[in-house]
């Protein structure tokens, strides 16, 4: 039972990293990544709150506000000049992403903070006590996914994005004003980022490097699910899984492995099955 | 990686070195001699320490930049490679002491590991259909992944921090500074060779577009696969070095840190240019030795954000700059000559169909978009496929050229089965494909083009650049025409459309194939132009042999020169016969009329008077 609701919270946790990603990379065809640094932006926001004395809320509501000043100055400055040469776009978020954490480490010191929990010890679920924040990112991840999928299906701006991803010249000729949505996107998905760096800071704890060991995953993850989150959802709950078998009974640092070197081998495989089919 | 084709060589790379006449390159071999042989007698003991370092960086650098900067693969794992030379010594040298027979097996377990990972690596990173950064996130699976197995290594590995003073080789910092020095120099060098030699053009092409590397027979995964492994190669020795001179291996080596500041420093100093990241990893080390001591994290934060403001601003890299005035832009042009007809005779009677195309189907899960192909085709004919747009000809040349596209049915060309090879191989079997779109390599020159083209039937050389291009008469003929042969220095990018469209057609040629698939081969050209075309085409036919199939939408074009027309619509052969016979049936008419002929009546009676 504990291994069940391991095996969920494991794939909720890595559905909020990655959905900023996924967002992203979705319309932009760019993978962020910034995105590390973007976790860590999250994390200290909460900690800053918290190391105040506010309540977590303030913590998000700060973790957003950055997410959404952090995304619009990257946009603008740094994709945005570079959206005619994706692999710059992508090396150059890699390089802002060093000077974020280089500013952060100038401002917090490589040190490692802890930060409480806004919700306390454990629950009784099915017969077994486990952790009662580790089991909110059930709904979180649950209620996440169910906004974006709204967002996506049933807004103006959810059918513009969609057009612009499927054919962005094709939308841009129909009166779309395709860097608009591009801006909103990347806004989106930094706010995303940091509100997941904000919400896991209390399971881990929060230093200057905390998004690199998420980098890797949530890309594997965003390349094996293409561009819908119906599918990052599915590929979150089964390499989710994966993971944790792999972490509880053959070694953890194998465990943290399991995500990358299973999605290279699908892809790897999965490709070739496509081409003989 | 396709899609790459217009992320170019960073604009504004001149090429330095590459027009310098031979006394003047040597002037500068023999400078940097005398500095690396004069260096550790004017430098103090911890520059000096730096220096070896930084050279021992240099050595891997140098492998980034030929990964990178030429071949466009972005790896942020070099590192891995560099770090599994330095574990090589450390682990051998601490646990089976120090001796000749220890060196060498040291020497071989850094080798062969690192030639292993890199094979493996390549096999993951590089497929056809990959997404170009597809690779580059692999790279940087692989000093994640070996980092940690450093970090669990327990007392093996020595954990965290790694090992320490073992025993080593017994050499004087002079020496080692010389060592270091040469080895970097004659990497350099060796890079240098292969950069610039007529194989090193390979690595551009593929970068620039790697599916008409395809299709001129060139397997870009296996080559890809095979460089990476050779650059992993050179830098687990250059980790070799580093590690039996520092006498300390830890996992920061195999670390992704070390991996991007590789991708930094090639960046910052110039990549695709070989000498820029040799001069700028250096320099780098060094400047970095000094100030990260006082300002540590000032010094990243600068080098980052350095980072981000030349990949938008100055792709090219800083140090070209420097070297701009000197630079001399003059590129060689070899001489053309005719090649001497290889072995291979013109078909005979009695040899197999050409063209053989059995029952063939491609279907997108419900939807056919070919059914029931069924047609062959011989040498000397030139076959005309018409059909509306939709019909699915261009699909049927897809399926003739790349085994992994049909869903059903049977191909032979000349007798062989294409079964499900990829176009590299159905090349081999005598096939040539022309796109619709000018398809060719934006960054490179006609004669390198034609190079390329010719680099299955006559194998490019690894350390020269040959002064002479041996072409068939019949590309010479399409050049003449064309005027071509006088634009041989011009890059491809800056020739007008009918150019570009003469000189893919050129290239075709020059595999020698024995059956041609030309998509659209008139389409944007002028009525002159369009001529010259078929006139070429049908010499190739006629005298030389070749079976041309063609896709075109210009009937009196087609009737000019087809001896026989194949028509299509809605994914089914619904004719074929002479060309006089079909420009004037109803059937045809109606087509291209927009009637829906499967409405009516005749249709029975239509396919069977067809066929």
């Amino acid at each position: 039972m504990v291994f069940l609701l391991d095996c969920l919270t494991t794939s909720a946790l890595l559905f909020m990293v990655t959905s900023g990603l996924m967002m992203i990379f979705g319309v932009m065809r760019i993978i962020n990544f910034a995105h590390g640094a973007i976790l860590g932006i999250g994390g200290y926001a909460a900690y800053v709150a918290t190391a105040r004395g506010f309540g977590p809320g303030y913590g998000w509501a700060l973790a957003l506000l950055a997410g959404l000043a952090a995304g619009a100055v990257v946009e603008r400055l740094v994709v945005r000049p570079l959206y005619k040469r994706p692999l710059d776009a992508i090396l150059a978020t890699w390089g802002l992403g060093i000077v974020i954490i280089q500013i952060i480490v100038m401002g917090f010191g490589r040190g490692v903070q802890f930060i409480d929990a806004p919700i306390h010890g454990s629950t009784i679920v099915l017969g077994v006590s486990y952790s009662a924040y580790r089991l909110f990112m059930l709904p979180v991840a649950a209620g996440t996914s169910a906004l974006l999928f709204l967002l996506l299906n049933k807004t103006r701006f959810g059918t513009k994005t969609r057009a612009v991803i499927m054919n962005e010249e094709l939308a841009a000729s129909l009166g779309i004003n395709s860097e608009l949505i591009r801006f909103l996107s990347f806004c989106l998905g930094a706010v995303l980022g940091t509100l997941a760096g904000a919400l896991i800071s209390p399971l881990f704890s929060v230093d200057p490097y905390m998004g690199i060991a998420w980098l890797t995953s949530s890309f594997m993850l965003v390349m094996v699910s293409g561009y819908s989150f119906i599918s990052l959802m599915l590929t979150c709950l089964v390499f989710g899984a994966a993971q944790v078998v792999i972490s509880s009974f053959v070694n953890p640092v194998l465990g943290g492995m399991t995500i990358a070197v299973l999605a290279a081998t699908t892809l790897r495989l999965r490709s070739k099955g496509f081409s003989r089919g | 990686m396709a899609s790459l084709a217009q992320e170019k060589r960073a604009p504004g790379a001149p090429s330095f070195l590459s027009g310098l006449k031979p006394g003047r390159a040597s002037l500068i071999a023999l400078a940097g001699l005398a500095l690396v042989g004069a260096g550790p007698f004017v430098t103090d003991a911890y520059l000096t320490n730096t220096l070896i370092k930084a050279f021992f960086f240099g050595i891997a650098a140098i492998t980034v930049d030929i990964l990178w900067g030429y071949a466009g693969y972005l790896t942020f794992g070099q590192s891995v490679f560099f770090g599994i030379g330095a574990y090589s010594a450390g682990l051998v040298f601490t646990y089976q002491g120090f001796s000749g027979m220890s060196i060498a097996l040291a020497l071989g377990a850094a080798v062969g590991a690192a030639a292993i990972l890199g094979f493996l690596a390549g096999w993951l990173s590089f497929y056809r259909g990959a997404a170009p950064f597809f690779a580059s996130i692999i790279s940087l699976v692989l000093p994640i992944a070996m980092s940690q197995l450093a970090l669990s290594g327990g007392s093996f590995t020595g954990s965290s921090s790694g090992l320490t003073g073992f025993e080593s080789f017994d050499f004087s910092m002079e020496e080692w500074f010389w060592i270091a020095g040469y080895s970097l120099m004659a990497c350099g060098l060796l890079g240098w060779k292969l950069v610039n030699s007529d194989a090193g053009r390979i690595l551009t092409s593929m970068r620039d577009n790697s599916n008409r590397c395809a299709y001129l027979g060139i397997n870009t995964s296996a080559i890809n696969t095979a460089l990476l492994a050779a650059c992993a190669i050179a830098a687990s020795l250059a980790g070799f070095g580093y590690g039996s001179f520092s006498c300390v291996v830890a996992p920061e080596l195999l670390g992704f840190s070390l991996g991007t500041e590789f991708i930094v420093w090639v960046a910052l100093s110039g990549r695709g240019t070989l000498w820029g990241p040799l001069v700028g990893t250096v320099l780098f080390n060094v400047t970095s030795s000094y100030l990260s001591g006082s300002m540590p994290f000032m010094w990243q934060l600068l080098l980052g954000f350095s980072f981000v403001l030349v990949i938008i601003l100055l792709p090219g890299g800083l140090i070209p700059l420097l070297a701009r005035p000197f630079a001399v832009n003059k590129k060689s042009v070899p001489e053309l000559v005719e090649a001497r007809p290889g072995e291979k005779a013109l078909p005979e009677k009695g040899w197999p169909h050409a063209i053989e195309m059995n029952r063939v189907y491609k279907k997108y899960g419900s939807l056919s978009v070919l059914r029931d192909i069924t047609f062959h085709a011989e040498s000397g004919e030139l076959v005309g496929i018409i059909g509306p747009n939709g019909a699915g000809k261009t699909t049927l040349m897809r399926c003739l050229s790349d085994g992994g596209e049909r869903t059903d049915g049977l191909v032979k060309i000349y007798g062989n089965d294409i079964e499900r090879f990829p176009p590299e191989q159905c090349v081999r079997f005598g096939l040539g494909r022309k796109f619709q779109n000018a398809n060719i390599f934006d960054s490179l020159t006609v004669a390198e083009c034609l190079r390329l083209a010719r680099s299955i039937k006559e194998r490019p050389s690894f350390l020269e650049k040959k002064r002479t291009l041996a072409l068939p008469p019949y590309v010479l003929d399409v050049l003449r025409l064309t005027d071509l042969d006088k634009k041989l220095p011009v890059p491809a990018r800056d020739l007008s459309h009918g150019e570009q469209q003469a000189l893919e057609l050129a290239m075709v040629l020059a595999l020698e194939p024995l059956v041609i698939l030309l998509d659209e081969p008139t389409a944007g050209l002028t009525k002159a132009e369009r001529t010259r075309i078929g006139k070429v085409l049908v010499s190739l036919a006629r005298d030389h042999g070749l079976c041309c199939l063609l896709v075109e939408h210009d009937l009196d074009f087609v009737k000019e020169i087809a001896t026989r027309v194949i028509v299509l619509h809605q994914g089914c052969i619904i004719m074929q016969d002479t060309v006089d016979r079909v420009v004037d049936s109803e059937l045809v008419r109606s087509i291209y009329a927009g009637t829906d002929f499967y409405a009516g009546p005749g249709r029975k009676g239509l396919r069977e008077g067809a066929a």
